[in-house]
């Protein structure tokens, strides 16, 4: 570390590994938003997360670039979005039972795939990551160099994809089909627009933000995939989305903050060296807090056609 | 969700016990038409999981046959192992049913597993008791840690609006992280180098059945469908619940509470799960393991969507997926395909539940061809072989995409990058082309012409890499494909494709 107030560097650090636990969170609670706000229920996050961090780590030891395996996590987080979708709204199936198999899908492909392509349990062969941004000119100064002086991209990417959720759902005609799917899909069916198609896509956006989200753990982040890596991040990206209140900034804003809470983790032991034996105590926290944080606020509201699968009225 | 059929309620009524009544009860719910439903969905569902698995293994360069046929024949022969996998399922998937029948979705059991099988063993080595009432207890002791852990969740949800997917995953997670600093801190068992606990007396441990697996926890197990069975069906609380799961509002203007059924349902499923937990601690693993479930809770929530919340359905899918795991330890054995495979078509299988319509769909489509193959025999019989060439390039692409795939990865073959990748999309589209033939609309031919064309190309790629044998075959495949498509457009120009009805 640089020399300096060492609380102002914790703080840096603190702030790094906010920004750090909060990207993945962020992406994928922006993701299952599009597709809740179309009003398709998608507990499948978790999945979708799962292989798209695979998918990641498989496309850049193929490819050799890890920019082709975050492309290729996007497809494949797409691709098991949209077995989701055909599911929920092809053939108007329970949204929580087919977000589960999704779940199972997605754990089980991935520690297959691992066996399939590296042979090994739990972890694969470590690729390529994502070079990061760094900026000289901030690196020298205190608490800012340590928190900014270099990042993951996917994290700036993070910023600019919620400006552009906020953009697209609430200033885009495209924005506004997908609020009428959720809210009141027979008026969008009158006004002409495919209530099914509406859907699919934004499941299939849920999808492609969740894989992106995913890669981030396994490239961005880490360098290999590890099975299970998301460990229930998918569901702390669902507490995220409800928490927010199915909006874009309320979805960033908490991500931020599950990303704070989970991103303490590693200053406790910091602050704190005497507690190593308590590491899986610790763990907990954001957990419990995540538990704690949904009980604690008002009844957030639904979009009101959520889980309701629409049905043409027949033709007289 | 099962309604309770006519004929039974009036078996009911005229009670006793004897053997004609519960032969009339078997009767009347065996032909029970919601039962046909449920039967024909379930299984439709775990055969499409069955196909959409072995085109995985086709992919990834597996043995289909001999891993299918090692999965079946572990399944036969070790009856006393599916039942011991089946056990721990039974309680868990009846755990997520209970749930479901008072319209909660309880996807934490696991946690609850691990709380449940974490008292037990506590009260196995801690104390010391005579020998049936130190069983009961620490059966008891688990059950109850479960129904705690089952409870606040239930409780959050009643009073708070708490979205009980998400508290009880993270409680999941909680569970088993509390649990493994349980067994690497305070209650280590110092004189072992792995993290687990002392191992629990003689007297706790549960009496085997059969063999070195089957404990008593499988009668236990029964008892507890039964249990669930009549509790949903036949008692006050359990019409409550079902009540609150079909429309809490209107339960709240009959009278009914939903908070307090909302709670007890929730407490009760962990109940279920945490005594499953203590079961599989007692009955044979005779102390506590870091990590020692290997994901019991996901697969009773597969139990419970395959088995439709059903405790007898339960019952069935959980032995099913007994015989599931058991056949996959012989298939990773012998056929070498990675036990997660199980995994999968366990995940496809509720994928598929989930859509009964499309099942049905399928069904529908099926009886539709026989019927028209029936009616006009020469242009139904060329549609079909149309299709059969679309399914077989489908299969020869994806086998010829698996075993090139893992010769790039031995580094037999060196640069086949686009010719795996044009044999990928060749079997995506031949399978589109298939599945729009079936629905009998125009867009297959087409989506066939196109498949050709890539046969061809592909042919092309051979002779450029000087290979005899793949040239003749995708030229075969592309000529073949390519008169089957001119055959039914000129020849039989009525044949496609009206008839097919909607949707």
């Amino acid at each position: 570390m640089q020399t300096g107030d060492p609380m102002l560097e914790l703080l840096g650090w603190l702030l790094k590994a906010t920004l750090q636990m909060a990207t993945p969170l962020v992406l994928t609670a922006l993701g299952g938003m599009f597709s809740e706000r179309t009003g398709v229920v998608n507990i499948g996050l978790e999945g979708m997360m799962l292989v798209g961090a695979f998918s990641a780590v498989a496309g850049t030891y193929y490819s050799g670039s890890p920019w082709l395996g975050l492309i290729i996590a996007v497809l494949a987080g797409g691709a098991l979005a949209g077995a989701h979708a055909i599911v929920c709204v092809k053939f108007k199936g329970n949204h929580i039972v087919s977000g589960t198999g999704i779940i199972l899908f997605g754990m089980g492909s991935t520690t297959l795939g691992l066996q399939v392509v590296w042979g090994k349990q739990g972890l694969s062969d470590s690729v390529e990551r994502i070079p990061e941004v760094v900026i000289p000119q901030i690196q020298g100064v205190p608490m800012l160099g340590t928190a900014f002086g270099s990042l993951s991209p996917l994290i700036y990417y993070m910023f600019i994809i919620t400006v552009l959720s906020w953009y697209v759902l609430y200033r885009t005609p495209f924005g506004l089909r997908i609020r009428a799917a959720g809210e009141d899909p027979s008026t969008l069916d009158a006004a002409g627009v495919s209530v099914e198609w509406t859907r699919v896509i934004g499941v299939i956006i849920s999808g492609c933000l969740a894989g992106l989200g995913g890669a981030y753990l396994s490239i961005g982040f880490e360098n290999a995939f590890g099975k299970g890596m998301t460990a229930g991040k998918g569901f702390i990206a669902l507490a995220a989305l409800i928490f927010g209140n199915w909006t874009p900034i309320g979805c960033f804003l908490a991500g931020i903050f599950f990303g704070f809470v989970t991103g303490l983790q590693f200053v406790i032991p910091i602050l704190a060296p005497g507690l190593v034996t308590l590491t899986n105590l610790v763990k907990i926290i954001p957990y419990a807090l995540v538990i704690v944080a949904l009980a604690g606020i008002r009844r957030s509201i639904p979009p009101k056609g959520i889980a309701i699968p629409y049905e043409k009225e027949k033709k007289a | 969700m099962t309604e309770e059929s006519p004929e039974e309620e009036y078996v009911n009524k005229k009670g006793g016990f004897n053997l004609r009544v519960i032969y009339d009860r078997i009767i009347g719910k065996l032909s029970d038409p919601s039962f046909h439903k449920t039967a024909i969905w379930s299984t439709g569902s775990i055969i499409l999981a069955l196909v959409v698995a072995a085109v995985v293994m086709v992919m990834t360069g597996y043995n289909v046959g001999l891993a299918f046929l090692t999965l079946l024949w572990g399944a036969i022969t070790q009856f006393d192992r599916v039942l011991f996998f089946g056990t721990p399922l039974i309680f868990t998937g009846l755990s997520v049913a209970l749930a479901f029948k008072c319209g909660l979705f309880n996807i934490g059991p696991e946690g609850q597993l691990y709380m449940g099988a974490m008292a037990a063993a506590i009260v196995g080595y801690m104390f010391s008791l005579p020998i049936v009432i130190h069983q009961l207890t620490a059966l008891l002791f688990g059950a109850f840690a479960g129904f705690l852990y089952g409870l606040l969740p239930g409780i959050l949800k009643a009073y708070r609006g708490t979205h009980e997917v998400v508290t009880t995953m993270m409680m999941s997670y909680s569970a088993l992280l509390f649990t493994a600093w349980l067994v690497a801190y305070p209650l280590k068992d110092t004189t072992q180098t792995l993290d687990r606990t002392p191992e629990i007396l003689a007297t706790a441990e549960l009496p085997k059945l059969l063999g070195p697996f089957l404990n008593l926890s499988l009668i236990i197990a029964i008892l507890a469908v039964i249990g669930v069975d009549y509790l949903i069906n036949r008692t006050v609380l359990g019409y409550e619940m079902r009540a609150v799961g079909q429309n809490p509002t209107a339960a709240e203007t009959a009278g009914v509470n939903p908070k307090k059924n909302i709670a007890l349902a929730l407490g009760i499923a962990g109940a279920l799960a945490g005594l499953g937990g203590s079961g599989e601690i007692l009955g044979y693993h005779h102390l506590f393991q870091d990590n020692w479930s290997t994901g019991l809770g996901w697969d009773g929530i597969t139990v419970a969507v395959l088995g439709n919340n059903n405790p007898w359905g339960v019952l069935a899918g959980a032995i099913f997926f007994g015989a599931l795991r058991a056949g996959g330890i012989q298939m990773q054995r012998i056929a070498g395909v990675p036990l997660e495979m199980v995994r999968v078509i366990q995940g496809l299988i509720v994928l598929f539940v989930a859509a009964p319509r499309a099942i049905d769909w399928l069904s529908k489509r099926g009886v539709d061809y026989a019927i028209w193959l029936k009616r006009d025999r020469v242009p139904a019989l060329v549609h079909l072989c149309t299709s059969g060439i679309a399914g077989a390039s489908a299969i020869i692409c994806l086998t010829v995409f698996g075993s090139f795939s893992t010769m790039m990865e031995a580094g037999v073959v060196g640069s086949g990058g686009s010719v795996t990748l044009l044999l990928f999309l060749t079997s995506l589209i031949s399978i589109y082309a298939l599945i729009e033939l079936l629905m009998r609309k125009p867009r297959g031919l087409i989506l066939l012409v196109f498949a050709a064309i890539e046969w061809l190309l592909i042919s092309a790629m051979g002779y450029v890499a000087r290979s005899m044998v793949i040239v003749g075959q995708s030229l075969v495949f592309g000529v073949v494909m390519l008169l089957m498509v001119v055959l039914v457009v000129k020849v039989f120009p009525e044949t496609p494709v009206d008839s097919g009805g909607d949707n």
